[in-house]
């Protein structure tokens, strides 16, 4: 995909596709009928490594405020709650990734689909996300280190 | 010990993971090669009902039991107490490689369980990934328990009748622990395989006390306003409607003093049973994802308040079952952390 943009994550390269949106807490939005599709992006599947355990808080259809605890997701290297990326409806989730979340590591972009999202808001562009990236990743690597020390 | 059996149950993982399916599997395999051991597999010990076979099964083992199952120690023991199935907390050797530190000042008391002549002996399989560490500890524990319970042998190496069965599971004291243990008809029969094909409907959530721990504060009875809690005729404390639980809210983990109220499956390891054992502990994305951080009595009140907004109900805030004391709040073993420093590494950051 030529029109692919890369975020260099130490020497890992996350990839930031052109075809969709993007959102500050680190999910793709893709269009998809009345809504979103929504994803983790490459960052934070790196940052997350291997997805063991995705779990849903709220029931489908719900409205959410921006910031809203929707679920939780627990993986190989870290565990953590989940938020809604702005104030709209989650319509339903991805069933398959609740039986089997692999997908998220294999075709995070794709089959990986989180849920389905219906949202008046907008969203950052491809290059405004990787500013994002390059902006917050001191603060990301510190709040890291952070945890560790 | 010819004749004396330990019985060494598996309970799945909740998830579809093939890692970890693929490590049950294994371990059930060579365990059923091991003339000594007796081997089930039984669904995740967490989500199964009272009533389930596997359950039963569980409740109708009179000798020593190996458990291995995908939580901390300290919430499969108490879950399974919970259940009815109670004894003397075994300690293994099978710990995470990185432990070493934790053993000195800082250790919580050394868990003990229940006033039991069996010893259940829990040991988490997120330790290791080679099935042998499992097994050569299952020896280990087996070997133990032969010299210890020498007493017991004849009765565990014999085929105990129903009734007497009965009566080993509800002694004298009618059996109740503040658990809820009611005891049930458990059938006998030697079933290696309870309905692990047959998933699970649903998910469960709710809290498993830590009797060891818990010093009947009542300050979770308190803080809960969902009438979670309750207590006995001799007032102490129990999870009498675990169903009105709400599904993801450990809130009351957070103001108990003690850290005695255990979430199995909550995120933090904390709150999860974790004991100076931090295998799960892992790094918190949250704040990554768009969360915010917050003291554990701020995070306790906007959980309640959450749930109590969702079923209709007012928000209460600070208003209601704070705490007195509120030091010491906070019990996490948040030092040990090499696990997340070899993350770290990973991330080639």
């Amino acid at each position: 995909m030529s029109d692919d943009l890369v975020f260099m994550m130490g020497n890992y390269e996350a990839h930031v596709p052109g075809d969709r949106r993007y959102a500050k807490n680190h999910v793709w939005l893709l269009p998809e009928g009345e809504g979103f599709r929504v994803g983790f992006t490459a960052y934070s599947v790196r940052l997350l490594q291997d997805v063991y355990f995705l779990d849903w808080t709220i029931d489908p259809g719900t409205t959410v405020r921006e910031k809203q605890e929707i679920g939780e997701v627990e993986s190989s290297k870290a565990l953590s709650t989940l938020y809604a990326p702005s104030a709209g409806t989650v319509v339903g989730f991805n069933e398959k990734l609740l039986e089997d979340p692999t997908a998220i590591n294999t075709d995070g972009y794709g089959e990986g689909w989180l849920y389905e999202f219906t949202t008046d808001e907008t969203f950052l562009s491809p290059p405004e996300y990787v500013e994002v990236l390059d902006a917050g990743w001191d603060d990301t690597q510190r709040h890291l280190k952070g945890q560790v020390n | 010990m010819a004749g004396h059996k330990i019985t060494v149950v598996i309970a799945q993982h909740q998830g579809k993971n093939p890692a970890k399916r693929e490590l049950e599997e294994e371990l059930a395999a060579r365990l059923l090669m091991e003339p000594d051991f007796d081997c089930s597999l039984v669904p995740h010990l967490y989500d199964m009902s009272h009533d389930h076979t596997g359950m039963l099964f569980l409740r109708s083992v009179p000798g020593d039991v190996v458990l291995l199952s995908w939580l901390y120690p300290r919430a499969a023991f108490w879950t399974l107490d919970r259940a009815g199935v109670t004894g003397k907390f075994g300690h293994t050797l099978l710990v995470p490689e990185d432990d070493d530190e934790i053993d000195s000042e800082d250790a919580p008391p050394e868990p003990t369980g229940r006033e039991s002549n069996r010893t259940i002996t829990c040991i988490d399989l997120r330790n290791e990934s080679d099935p042998e560490a499992y097994l050569d500890e299952i020896r280990r524990i087996a070997g133990e328990s032969a010299v210890e319970t020498v007493d017991l042998m004849s009765w565990i190496g014999g085929d105990p009748k129903k009734e007497q069965l009965e009566r080993y599971l509800k002694p004298a004291n009618n059996g109740s622990n503040g658990n809820g243990h009611q005891s049930v008809d458990a059938s006998a029969e030697p079933v290696q395989l309870f309905d692990v094909t047959d998933e699970m409907a649903k998910r469960r959530w709710y809290p498993v006390i830590d009797y060891d721990r818990c010093t009947n504060c009542m300050e979770c009875i308190d803080f809960c306003l969902f009438g979670v809690y309750g207590v006995d005729n001799v007032d102490t404390i129990l999870v009498e409607q675990q169903d009105n639980c709400k599904k993801g809210c450990p809130a009351c983990s957070r103001v108990c003093p003690e850290n005695a109220i255990i979430f199995p499956n909550h995120k933090t390891a904390a709150i999860a049973g974790a004991d100076g054992e931090v295998a799960g502990l892992k790094i918190d994305l949250s704040k990554l994802f768009g969360g915010e951080e917050k003291d554990p009595l701020a995070m306790a009140v906007a959980e309640r308040d959450a749930e109590l907004v969702a079923d209709g109900r007012d928000a209460v805030g600070m208003a209601v079952g704070i705490p007195k004391r509120q030091t010491e709040t906070v019990t996490a073993a948040r030092d040990e952390l090499d696990d997340l420093i070899d993350g770290l590494d990973d991330l080639d950051l």
